[in-house]
């Protein structure tokens, strides 16, 4: 396929991920326009695109279908349930090994958001980014502390975007690897709050924030966090699917997507 | 797509070569509309023929020579005629067109049709299962950028624009096949 060929798809392929701009959309629709053709394969990637998402759904809706079921076969249901939990109650401990299987055990370096690179309008590096670069650094050498006293100092000094978000995501995954979910709940939200412009951040806050909320057994907050982690369909769009399902089987909810409701 | 031909062909009043190029124009339009207007499929059509018989008009007055000229034209007259239209459903709150019209953005989803999808769902069941898992993971991952999907599938970035660009021409193969049929 000849380089031209391959930026033309590449644009298309922007195109449908949402990725152009004004300016670059009016010329591929110019393009369209000069070579008709390109908008049947315009077409076929977003049919493509649909089709796959639509299997994506229904196998999310196939997981907690529930059939119909006469009236009365219901509150016999809850009967026997109710004796069950009671049993449950008086005999046995509920296990939760079978939740801890889907969350995050520890959040890799990578996952530290750092310095975005020298920005070409001015050709230098501010020292927020100095400083988010040093605490990965103090991260990856075990150096937790270190890690923090530089996020925090990020924090208190520079706490606007995109330092603001990063430092406390940051601060989180610090926190969370040290099992303190408490701590990285609050570092996970404050990064929420904060974030402006990078679905990345938002994505991987929600993620996170999902599993330190699932660890400290608020479900209910985790299944809310997760759903958002999940429609932001980026890189964690499959664990958080079946974290999902695991959060609505052991809640009891019917459908996954109502937890946006 | 040679519009210098169309020009060319509205000039010297050449019915052959109208009549092949209008409904492609047509189709073109009627796409743009639905897409960066969010016009229905009936409206579009609407709005792109009046589009046509406009510059039509233009070209045979010499007032639209140039190819490039012609394409840019055809589109802001599409928006314009579809802006009328949109005025006069509102049954005169303003008079004129306004200056700027604020569209939902871009509605990509229009361009589906439902009978394609049916097809285009029996197509991809008969790929190669390594092919409907790359297919399935690049749409399935719309924030990785190609470099990521070729490091995840241990190929370099030509070859998995190269790739996917072979399973689309399979499918769409597939899909005019079953067309036809």
């Amino acid at each position: 396929m000849s380089d031209n060929k391959i930026d033309i798809y590449k644009r298309i392929d922007a195109y449908i991920k949402g990725s152009l701009s004004e300016n670059e959309i009016n010329e591929l629709w110019v393009e369209f326009a000069k070579r008709p053709e390109l908008l049947e394969d315009l077409e076929l990637e977003v049919s493509v695109r649909e089709t796959i998402k639509k299997k994506f759904e229904s196998e999310i809706k196939k997981v907690s279908k529930i059939t119909s079921l006469p009236s009365w076969t219901w509150h016999a249901a809850a009967a026997a349930v109710l004796l069950i939990v009671v049993g449950i109650q008086f005999f046995q401990v509920p296990s939760k090994s079978n939740l801890e299987q889907f969350l995050v055990n520890s959040i890799k370096s990578d996952q530290l958001e750092t310095s975005d690179g020298i920005r070409s309008k001015d050709m230098m590096m501010m020292k927020a980014d100095s400083m988010l670069n040093l605490g990965f650094n103090e991260f990856v050498n075990g150096n937790n502390r270190r890690a923090l006293i530089l996020f925090n100092e990020v924090i208190s000094e520079y706490d606007y975007e995109p330092y603001g978000s990063k430092a406390y995501l940051n601060k989180g995954i610090v926190y969370y690897n040290e099992a303190s979910y408490d701590s990285a709940i609050t570092a996970f939200e404050a990064s929420l709050i904060r974030v402006d412009d990078s679905k990345m951040i938002e994505e991987k806050a929600f993620w996170y924030l999902g599993n330190a909320l699932a660890n400290t057994q608020k479900y209910e907050e985790a299944r809310t966090a997760i759903y958002q982690a999940y429609s932001l369909e980026g890189i964690f769009r499959k664990p958080a699917f079946l974290l999902l399902q695991k959060l609505n089987y052991d809640l009891g909810y019917s459908e996954a997507e109502s937890a946006g409701d | 797509m040679d519009y210098s031909k169309f020009v060319f062909a509205v000039q010297h009043n050449d019915r052959v070569t109208i009549n092949e190029y209008v409904p492609i124009i047509m189709s073109v339009l009627i796409k743009f509309l639905k897409v960066r207007q969010g016009a229905a499929h009936h409206d579009a059509e609407d709005c792109a023929q009046n589009t046509i018989i406009n510059v039509t008009e233009k070209i045979k007055s010499d007032e639209l020579k140039n190819p490039d000229t012609v394409i840019y034209y055809l589109f802001t007259t599409a928006k314009n005629e579809y802006y009328k239209y949109l005025n006069r459903i509102k049954e005169g709150n303003y008079d004129d067109v306004p200056n700027s019209f604020v569209s939902d953005g871009d509605q990509l989803s229009k361009l589906l049709n439902e009978e394609r999808l049916k097809i285009l769902e029996r197509c991809m069941q008969l790929l190669k299962p390594n092919l409907k898992e790359y297919i399935t993971h690049w749409f399935n991952h719309p924030r990785d950028e190609a470099a990521v999907v070729a490091d995840h599938f241990n190929i370099t970035v030509n070859n998995a624009w190269t790739k996917k660009h072979r399973i689309l021409k399979i499918l769409k193969e597939c899909c005019e096949k079953k067309l036809a049929a």
